[in-house]
């Protein structure tokens, strides 16, 4: 038991959030090469980033959802989708039939041996994050039906 | 290296880094402390479970019922291009039901790294994760949800000289619970981009990957007696990989070949005790193809692989699966090429890839060399505004597998019914499909009726062969499931789900009936009820008329999220990626704790 109470106060020692290595983590495009979100963040001053899979139900039904209202949220906010998806090589021949079958329009970019979702420490997606200015100022994990309207107030703010 | 000293150093050289570059700031100015917690990132992750005793299916029997296996990561970056970072996992009082006994710690200290890294060089040295191509040669990943972690300890070292080339060096040994595996991991690989290269257009991607991994274990005869018949079993077992990836405006095409170097192979005579087939040696190889079109509103992909005798760990001995259930120290990725279902009653019959060599034996031996099989997806979107697209458009996905067990001709001239010999050989068929395993046919339509309500129709259709996949003699499995499931949106975040399922089949434990309801009360909080039901009559009286339900609910909040949920679990299989662990029928509590800072 004490050192359950070492393990946690190890845990309260460090409490902030840095982000560098997120945005350095090299991920990989759909023609094989390999960039990194700081590269994005350099061309787009504002981007959503989904971790998503394409055997993740939850992450295809925000994916979906934020699909049908893209094209008013690019208007409105300028805001460019990057949708990275944490398929292993089980699954990512799926990433590029599916992001066509379903007709997104996203910038997709691969995570196959998850560097980029160990970086974030997650162990679950979808995750969500909005970067304004190379910086993360929101983050989300899960997804419930709807909550794309909350992601966008939260966009709005950051405009 | 020793343990003791290797880590050691790594802390002595993190500390002289941090002072050097931030002793001066800190004294000129306090608000550099905050500067230097900054420089820190990490992640908390803690899955507890309280068992409890169940009229149903039993009291609960070992000891400790309540347990919790967590993680705490913790990164932190320095002069720039350095990180560093440790995991400390806790397994208190003991690892939760199922999970790799190796994990015996309470509180343990269990990897540390230290990474440099610029434009062209990548190194880590510490504990490290690397995948090369698809991971058929060499994938070491951890998945907490499986209980796997088989990182490497030693140096890995990623050199880009050009933007068009990657070289990978590394050097070291593969987690193990706690400690390392006693052999010795050496592998390279490489990286060439050749439309980069020639700064070529006409090909959108044309990429060619090499390999090389060895294994450098001793091998211990488990058998005491004398063996004259033995053969020199090699000390380095050599990987060779070579891949190819073509895309060409909307079509693209991957193509991978493995050769694994002869080794000896299990011996399965004796169930739980490992031994070792010591009098011949047998090569293994693997072919991965993949092929895909896409465009607007459309995707299909197709793949093929073969694999024989393909099961690699880094200790030979966790080869027999019996012992190693959480496929602990596996070099290789060898998922299953299947749909990966998200619906209960779906993940009753699931296949698990077979590729590994071993000999059962029941009147005559049964010579399993692996696996040859494909499947095919298909995505589609009937546009807006048409008849069956209606106002959103339709979204139709399917998905068909197909997978045999290697037909083989075995030569065992030694051996008698029931007892096959130590000289027994077989051959392969390169091209054999003739031995169906499992097949899976399915359809998803996923249709948005107004803004605020959504649909989604699954239907499936499988065949399981329960002889070849789970014990010698068992029937085929035929069964379909059906799955209807509707969401509708208040608004605000708040929202509704439910979803109806049906699995029927005249096999095995035949029909089951199972459902979720689930509400959200706004984006951040939801609970959700399941059930699976099995309700007809069979011989196999396990699960018979037994309520499997799920009582829960969720919370999250930036990069919080908390799980509590209240349930029976079926005895079964779990999988995450392809790879799947067995777990027994369990009821308790489950507290899930996820979180990141």
């Amino acid at each position: 038991m004490r050192k359950l109470i070492l393990f946690f106060t190890l845990l309260i020692t460090f409490s902030s959030f840095s982000q560098d290595q997120v945005l350095e983590t090299s991920i990989k495009t759909l023609k094989g090469g390999t960039t990194s979100l700081k590269k994005i963040v350099q061309q787009n001053d504002l981007i959503i980033v989904s971790l998503w899979a394409t055997w993740c139900v939850p992450c295809i039904n925000e994916l979906d959802a934020i699909s049908d209202v893209y094209e008013d949220w690019q208007d409105e906010t300028n805001v460019e989708l990057v949708a990275v998806s944490v398929d292993d090589s089980r699954t990512v021949n799926r990433v590029r039939p599916l992001v066509n079958g379903r007709d997104w329009e996203f910038t997709i970019l691969l995570d196959i041996n998850n560097n980029l979702k160990r970086a974030l420490n997650t162990s679950t997606v979808p995750l969500t994050l909005i970067i304004k200015n190379g910086e993360i100022v929101y983050r989300h994990s899960g997804y419930t039906p709807g909550a794309e309207d909350t992601l966008y107030e939260e966009l709005k703010k950051h405009i | 290296m020793n343990k003791k000293y290797f880590l050691l150093l790594m802390v002595a050289f993190c500390y002289c880094i941090t002072f050097s570059q931030n002793t001066e700031k800190i004294l000129n100015n306090t608000s550099s402390f905050s500067q230097l917690i900054n420089n820190f990132s990490g992640g908390l992750e803690s899955n507890g479970q309280w068992y409890l005793n169940d009229p149903k299916t039993g009291d609960f029997e070992e000891e400790q019922n309540i347990r919790a296996n967590s993680y705490l990561r913790i990164n932190g970056f320095f002069l720039k291009n350095f990180t560093v970072g440790m995991q400390v996992e806790s397994y208190a009082p003991k690892p939760l039901l199922n999970y790799d006994r190796q994990f015996d710690k309470e509180l343990s200290l269990a990897q540390y790294f230290i990474n440099y890294k610029t434009n062209k060089i990548d190194a880590t040295a510490g504990y490290f994760y690397a995948q090369f191509g698809s991971g058929l040669i060499l994938r070491a990943w951890e998945d907490t949800a499986l209980g796997l972690n088989n990182s490497i300890r030693g140096g890995k070292v990623i050199y880009t000289p050009f933007e068009f080339l990657e070289i990978t060096g590394l050097y070291g040994s593969q987690r193990r619970g706690f400690d390392v595996s006693d052999s010795d991991i050496m592998a390279f690989n490489t990286e060439l981009n050749i439309d980069n290269l020639l700064k070529s257009d006409f090909f959108d991607e044309l990429s060619i990957g090499l390999s090389y991994l060895n294994r450098n274990q001793e091998y211990i005869s488990p058998i005491d007696e004398v063996n004259l018949d033995m053969v020199d079993i090699p000390k380095n077992i050599g990987l060779y990989s070579a891949r190819l990836g073509v895309s060409f405006k909307d079509i693209y095409t991957n193509i991978e070949y493995v050769y694994k170097g002869r080794d000896t192979r299990l011996n399965n005579i004796i169930p739980n005790i490992v031994s070792f087939s010591e009098n011949k040696l047998f090569d293994g190889n693997a072919v991965l193809f993949n092929l895909g079109y896409s465009a607007k509103g459309f995707g299909i992909n197709y793949t093929f692989r073969r694999l024989e005798n393909m099961s690699f760990y880094s200790q030979r001995e966790d080869g027999n699966l019996i012992n190693n259930p959480t496929n602990r120290a596996t070099v290789n990725y060898l998922p299953a090429l299947t749909k990966q279902h998200d619906y209960t009653l779906a993940n009753i019959y699931l296949y698990q890839a077979q590729p590994g060599l071993s000999v059962e034996n029941y009147e005559s031996p049964r010579v399993k060399a692996g696996e040859i099989g494909n499947q095919i997806d298909v995505f589609y979107k009937i546009k807006k505004g048409t008849a069956l697209g209606g106002k959103y458009g339709t979204k139709i996905s399917a998905n068909f597998s197909y997978w045999a067990a290697l037909n083989v001709e075995v030569s065992d001239p030694d051996g008698v019914p029931f007892f096959s010999s130590d000289n027994l050989t077989y051959k392969s068929d390169f091209l054999n499909f003739k031995n169906k395993l499992f097949t899976d046919f399915n359809i998803e339509i996923k249709k948005k009726w107004s803004r605020k309500l959504s649909s989604i129709f699954t239907f499936i259709d499988l065949y399981y062969n329960t002889d070849y996949l789970v014990e010698a003699n068992g029937s085929d499995i035929n069964a379909w499931i059906g799955v209807a499931e509707s969401t509708y949106k208040f608004g605000k975040g708040k929202s509704i789900r439910f979803e109806a399922q049906h699995l029927a089949t005249n096999d095995d434990s035949r029909n089951w009936v199972g459902g979720t309801l689930e509400f959200f009360f706004n984006s951040n909080f939801g609970a959700y009820f399941n059930d699976s039901y099995n309700y007809e009559d069979s011989p196999v009286e396990e699960n018979r008329k037994i309520h499997f339900f799920n009582l829960g609910g969720s919370f999250s909040k930036g990069a919080t999220r908390i799980g509590l949920n209240y349930g029976r679990q079926r005895g079964g299989l779990i999988c995450v990626g392809g790879v799947c662990r067995p777990v027994n029928k369990n009821t308790g509590v489950t507290l899930n704790l996820n979180t990141s800072f």
